[in-house]
């Protein structure tokens, strides 16, 4: 039991908005909408939104709200053999804290490094002998080059360990400090910092889609994103992707919302702020997703104008013709021109005449890392004042980041000062951050970032599904729904209506096993699971297996939350079956057994 | 009569000479490509025979400043294939012997020695006065001694580290103060405890236990 409550109702729909607003609103949510048939996505996503998002989202605000405890002691007052079910989720949000930080020290790299006349990655350096461009640099891109090279010094393959990078270590480092000073004082700190980590990030969406829109090709980003390819609908995983990407965003499983909950007054209306949030998660989402392309449009253009530049002055360099005869509009006319009168010559241009797509440039989706770190930065290279747009951007992805992280450490903490092993809250918190900074520094080690892909595509997706899962059917059946009914009605002063009801008990339970399903039979034919490891010769990243111990502790992680469950089930009736008999042996119970 | 046949094919044999030592891919040749719309835009000058000469001049120039001992002059350089890209060959011939070249090295080695003057001539740079075979130097790297990045990463990390040091002794303060209040009166130390304490809400009053939800328990 934490001695701190919310200063007032707005802190708390505010934690949550920081807390479900976070960097897969930015980068997945762009990526799945076009992926999937453009406008034509958010006909699943809002469906999906209303059967599954916001039901759950309300059932677990409702049981901390109830319970006003963390995870684990929530979970065991339901039902102690569930009890489990909070071990399982204190557990994931461990594994996420310990990688979530990683891009936040990211993130403080490159805002560091914007600070400089010219952005370290808008051009390559120069190699030793002041030739020319470093080699690496000049067969991939200048972008991706500080990514890889500068920022993480990615080894070639995970096996391949090497040194700390110390640049990368001090930023985790800040980034714990930081996230240390948020929540020292508990949801005291946490309420204060919240006002300013969910709004700010608006102020710098707003302020990129004004400058995004006015960016010359960020047209052709947001036609291209908007059109709808209704033929997407018909495919069964742009339903799923709907689901995972509702279910993910808004951060159900982990056990934060139960302790954010958990620090409300009783009779709090969790109701409504429960729709309001997963409304504006969603509608952050959109709203993100729109200024995302039109910033990739913006770059597609400027990259298939900068081809068409080069294939320019290549025909005019190479058939010697005056300057102003071909210009960027008729480059192609030129080109079947050239190939028709000078045919030999033409052909001895051979592999150096680029084709020039701006549909390729546009169709090269990125998610993830990726979008976030390399695209983005490539297109913020490009615009004027481009050290002023960068600081803001890594700013917003910091804000958005920490407020995700908030709720993380949160959702560890709460239980854990539930357990009352060390009294004093800031002793506690120092102790968790001090733990997750020295294993979180295996992240930033040479083959860091695979281990980091590892944990984010495996720590948390599938053990969420089957504790979610467990959840509701724990809430609906075993605890039963009607005794759900009267604590809500208990807290809110009205009844559950039949929304409520029907989703809970009906709708959600089957699209989670539904879910769980796919998911399994995905990973089984997937076959042996694979990763991108950066090849330096070739300058890009490269589809290699994972080894068989990544393999075993791929397995580790998902065992080892969702192993919690049943063994603590097990646990439970073990020790009810020795009270028991021990009871039954001295004096007659008159507990009801 | 005979003189005046040699020097008619004195006349006619020089320049031919000359066209033989200048041609395209010409072994002790460079070829030269100037972009002058692409570096002025609008103030582009024209490119003719003046500007040609002008070249020759400043290439001559070149190979004096190079060679400080010998004299050479505009009619060394010999320029030829000129297109309207601009594009142009040329070569340099020894000021002694006029049929023999100097060999691509030297001039490589004179071109980069004056580079920047040919191209201030011009009022061209690197990139729009191009000589096909000899690269640029780059820039060396400005390398300062402390990298930026951890000049704001210093400053940042300090500002955090007061903030906690600040929050961790008012957290401090505020328990000696609460402290010394208490043991001035120590009847408010009973009062705590009779009221219960759950979850942090101080309840008025005495937690009657009659009234507890059994509910929230399930039952086994």
């Amino acid at each position: 039991l934490i001695e701190n409550k919310w200063d007032n109702p707005m802190q708390f729909v505010l934690a949550c908005v920081s807390y479900a607003v976070g960097l897969g609103n930015v980068w997945r949510f762009p990526y799945l909408c076009q992926m999937h048939g453009g406008g034509g996505f958010l006909i699943p996503y809002m469906l999906m939104l209303v059967l599954l998002g916001v039901p759950l989202f309300y059932m677990e605000l409702a049981i901390g709200q109830k319970m006003r405890l963390g995870s684990i002691g929530a979970w065991r007052a339901i039902s102690p053999y569930l009890g489990g079910v909070g071990m399982a989720s204190v557990v994931t949000s461990m594994y996420l804290c310990l990688y979530y930080n990683v891009i936040n020290a990211w993130s403080f790299w490159y805002l560091f490094h914007s600070f400089q006349s010219i952005l370290p990655w808008a051009e390559c350096p120069v190699n030793s002998n002041l030739t020319g461009p470093v080699e690496e640099c000049e067969r991939a891109t200048p972008t991706q080059y500080f990514f890889y090279r500068e920022t993480l010094d990615i080894s070639g393959s995970i096996e391949e360990n090497g040194g700390i990078h110390m640049g990368q270590a001090l930023c985790l480092l800040l980034a714990w400090i930081i996230v240390y000073l948020f929540i020292i004082k508990g949801v005291k700190s946490t309420g204060k910092v919240v006002y300013f980590t969910a709004t700010f990030p608006y102020l710098v969406l707003i302020i990129y889609l004004i400058r995004g829109v006015t960016l010359h090709g960020s047209i052709n980003g947001v036609k291209y994103m908007f059109t709808p390819k209704m033929e997407q609908l018909a495919k069964p995983t742009t339903w799923i992707n709907a689901a995972t990407q509702i279910f993910f965003s808004l951060g159900l499983g982990f056990g934060s919302l139960i302790a954010f909950a958990s620090y409300n007054q009783y009779n709090n209306n969790f109701e409504k702020q429960a729709i309001i949030v997963s409304m504006v998660n969603s509608g952050t989402s959109i709203f993100a997703s729109i200024v995302t392309f039109s910033i990739y449009g913006f770059k597609a253009t400027f990259n298939y104008e900068s081809c068409l530049e080069r294939v320019r002055l290549l025909l005019l360099n190479t058939f010697d013709l005056a300057e102003d005869t071909i210009s960027l509009e008729n480059v192609n006319h030129w080109i079947a021109e050239l190939n028709r009168t000078h045919p030999e010559q033409f052909a001895s241009l051979g592999g150096r005449l680029e084709t020039c797509d701006l549909e390729a440039e546009l169709d090269t989706a990125v998610e993830g890392t990726g979008l976030a770190f390399i695209v983005y930065s490539e297109a913020i290279k490009n615009m004027p004042v481009s050290q002023l747009w960068s600081v803001l951007y890594f700013i917003m992805l910091l804000l958005l980041g920490m407020g995700s992280m908030l709720g993380n450490v949160i959702a560890v903490i709460t239980p854990l000062s539930d357990l009352k092993f060390i009294s004093v809250l800031s002793y506690l918190v120092g102790l968790v951050c001090l733990f997750c900074l020295l294993l979180g520094l295996g992240f930033t080690t040479r083959s860091g970032n695979y281990w980091f892909t590892m944990f984010n595509d495996y720590g948390a997706t599938f053990s969420l599904l089957f504790i979610v899962l467990i959840e509701v059917i724990t809430v609906c059946y075993i605890y039963g729904i009607k005794r759900f009914e009267k604590d809500v009605e208990d807290m809110l002063g009205h009844r559950l209506n039949c929304y409520w009801k029907i989703m809970l008990a009906g709708v959600s339970p089957i699209l989670l096993i539904a879910l769980f399903i796919f998911y399994i039979v995905n990973y089984i034919q997937g076959g042996t699971p694979t990763y991108q490891a950066w090849n330096k010769e070739l300058g890009k990243s490269v589809v290699t297996e994972y080894p068989p111990y990544a393999q075993a502790f791929i397995g580790l992680l998902l065992a080892s939350s969702v192993c919690c469950i049943p063994l603590t089930a097990l646990y439970t009736y073990c020790k009810k079956r020795n009270l028991a008999s021990g009871k039954r042996e001295r004096t007659v119970s008159t507990v009801s057994a | 009569m005979l003189v005046w046949i040699l020097f008619l094919l004195c006349q006619v044999g020089a320049p031919a000479l000359a066209q033989d030592l200048c041609q395209r891919d010409a072994p002790n040749g460079y070829k030269v490509r100037i972009s002058l719309k692409t570096a002025l835009g609008e103030d582009a000058y024209e490119w003719n025979q003046s500007e040609m000469f002008f070249f020759q001049a400043t290439m001559a120039f070149a190979m004096r400043r190079h060679f400080q001992m010998e004299t050479y002059n505009v009619d060394n350089i010999i320029l030829c294939v000129q297109t309207s890209r601009v594009s142009f060959w040329f070569v340099v011939t020894s000021p002694d012997n006029t049929t023999m070249l100097i060999p691509k090295a030297d001039v490589e080695k004179a071109v980069r020695m004056s580079r920047h003057r040919i191209n201030n001539a011009f009022l061209l740079s690197d990139r729009t006065l191009e000589f096909l075979g000899i690269y640029p130097t780059l820039a060396a790297p400005v390398n300062p001694d402390t990298p930026p990045w951890l000049i704001v990463f210093g400053v940042v990390i300090g500002a955090v580290c007061v903030g906690i040091i600040a929050l961790l002794i008012s957290s401090l303060l505020q328990k000696r103060r609460k402290e010394k209040g208490m043991t001035e009166d120590g009847q408010d130390e009973e009062d705590m405890q009779v009221k219960g304490v759950e979850n942090g809400i101080n309840l008025d009053g005495t937690y009657n236990r009659g009234f507890t939800d059994d509910d929230r328990f399930t039952k086994l």
